[in-house]
């Protein structure tokens, strides 16, 4: 092949994309559709349930204060910090329930592969961005909240090429 | 220079014609490495890269935590690549505890393990493109990186840094549907970097960069102990997915390019061949791998090893990646090496940039496939 064709062929190439969609995602107005509810774990079978791996999600019914969270994260990033909680639980009679610095987490979750009871899962709110580092330190009250994520763009294949939409 | 010297210090001998030039370790295009070089006008006399900026003690690391919580830190040194780079470790942690691992996952772990691979190629090769001032191979392979990067957050729940293999299979079982959705992404995929035979592999200006520069003979390739793609480029036709098949690759069909040139054009365009290959293996492992089944085993909370070491290798993005683990019955390994593709080749760059141009440094060092982070560890 010669150098001009060569050349005008590789212009060609890139020309014919003025006419298809384009990819980006345009982040804060379409925001990622993802499997689930974000990544659980079932202890009874050892293996995990898909999902996008985000901020945890902590059920005060179900936490021991058994610090086994912690313990794991001890290798990882030394992110869960126990500490007292207010409200008294049955099952909990240290009253201690962990407190997640999303500063240093990793988001491996092998917290949530530790977790015996149910207690902690992972949920898909991943913008966690704060003004200042306390502020990435949740509690045990926030982790308990459900987040609210928006979620309405997935990757759309068609014939003219793949678009979020 | 009246001045005595302490003993044992010398002042180097300096050719007036020679300046030396030192690239990094803050330059963009070097990564966190440099190459120092000296250059008799344009020409490059001698070189000496000079990687350990990003040393992280990664081995040290692993002394000192047990066999599930070494997984995460063990992923970092290639985030592009992590279910390869933490591969060889759980193959050999396996057969350190004596694990059989359920055929599902096994498959799951040889799709996910090509997914990585065209990810981290994809990124190799956005960087190579803008190396040669090339924008729009930046932009394209970064975008269509996004779709196996989808893939791979719906498999294991993170984008980058899946920590998703464990010692006994994965960590969850793939989501409801995903063998659809991989199969069209994938089939998507391999139609885009087919176009970009035409914007760039095809590309006169490409050829006359890189073709000719750079070129390591076949023995050079052998003598010098590189691996991956640079050893493939060079005409030695050595893949561990084919010579030592570990998981499933041997019931998987599949073929390794090999080109005969040895010269940069040649080493940029085998990973491109790879990707191909590996979108053949991931459509073949989708349709032999059993519909449902456990994919995980339970392990003992903090496993233990025998008084055993391990050695076990697998192909990765940048060539072979070798895990040598020692354990003395402890719940944390005594010791743990990591043999890297990065390190092997890069030892080829002084012989390849003698006699070269400046101007063709960067095409030739992006070209070997190297990544400065899993060089140092």
């Amino acid at each position: 092949m010669g150098t001009a064709t060569g050349i005008i062929k590789a212009l060609n190439s890139g020309i014919k994309h003025i006419a298809i969609k384009r990819f980006t995602l345009r982040y804060p107005e379409e925001k990622l559709k993802f499997v689930g509810d974000g990544y659980q774990f079932d202890p009874s079978t050892g293996v995990g349930i898909a999902g996008l791996k985000g901020r945890h999600m902590l059920f005060h019914d179900h936490c021991t204060g058994c610090q086994l969270c912690s313990i794991a994260c001890e290798g990882v990033a030394e992110a869960i910090a126990m500490v007292k909680v207010p409200d008294q639980q049955t099952q909990n009679k240290k009253s201690i329930m962990p407190q997640i610095d999303y500063g240093k987490c990793v988001f491996c979750g092998l917290c949530v592969d530790a977790c015996p009871f149910y207690a902690l899962y992972m949920t898909n709110d991943y913008e966690l961005s704060s003004f200042s580092k306390e502020g990435l330190i949740y509690t045990p009250a926030q982790l308990a909240v459900k987040p609210y994520v928006a979620q309405d763009s997935e990757i759309k294949i068609t014939d003219r090429g793949a678009t979020h939409g | 220079m009246s001045a005595k010297l302490p003993p044992g210090l010398a002042l180097q001998k300096v050719d007036e014609r020679i300046m030396t030039l030192n690239v990094g370790p803050q330059h963009p295009g070097s990564g966190h490495m440099r190459i120092i070089v000296q250059i008799d006008g344009d020409f490059i006399v001698a070189c000496d890269p000079d990687p350990g900026y990003v040393h992280r003690g990664e081995e040290k690391m692993a002394e000192y935590r047990n066999y599930i919580l070494n997984i995460p830190h063990l992923e970092r040194p290639v985030i592009h690549d992590s279910c390869n780079v933490l591969y060889p470790y759980v193959l050999g942690v396996e057969e350190l505890l004596g694990i059989e691992v359920p055929e599902r996952a096994k498959y799951i772990r040889v799709i996910a393990s090509e997914l990585n691979r065209c990810i981290y190629i994809m990124y190799w090769l956005a960087i190579y493109g803008i190396f040669l001032g090339h924008s729009t191979m930046f932009m394209w392979p970064a975008g269509d990186r996004e779709l196996l990067i989808d893939l791979m957050e719906k498999m294991s729940g993170a984008r980058v840094t899946h920590a998703h293999f464990v010692p006994g299979g994965v960590r969850n079982d793939l989501p409801p549907n995903f063998e659809d959705v991989c199969l069209r992404q994938v089939n998507y995929f391999e139609k885009r970097i087919k176009e970009y035979a035409a914007v760039f592999y095809d590309n006169p200006i490409l050829i006359a960069r890189t073709e000719k520069t750079g070129i390591l003979s076949r023995q050079d390739a052998i003598r010098l102990g590189t691996t991956g793609s640079v050893l493939r480029a060079s005409g030695v036709d050595y893949d561990l997915r084919k010579k030592e098949p570990y998981d499933v690759y041997d019931e998987l069909d599949f073929q390794t390019p090999v080109l005969k040139e040895g010269d940069s054009y040649a080493r940029s365009k085998i990973p491109w061949l790879d990707m191909m290959e590996s979108c053949r293996i991931i459509r073949n492992a989708l349709a032999k791998m059993p519909k449902s089944g456990s994919v995980r085993v339970k392990l003992k909370p903090n496993p233990k090893g025998g008084d055993d070491s391990v050695y076990k290798r697998v192909e990765s993005g940048r060539g072979s990646l070798g895990c040598y683990i020692v354990s003395d019955k402890k719940p944390e390994p005594y010791r743990l090496k990591l043999s890297v593709g990065s390190f092997r080749n890069l030892i080829a760059l002084p012989y390849l940039l003698k006699g070269e141009k400046l101007g063709n440094m960067p095409s030739v060092y992006w070209s070997l496939n190297y990544w400065p982070v899993e060089a140092d560890r």
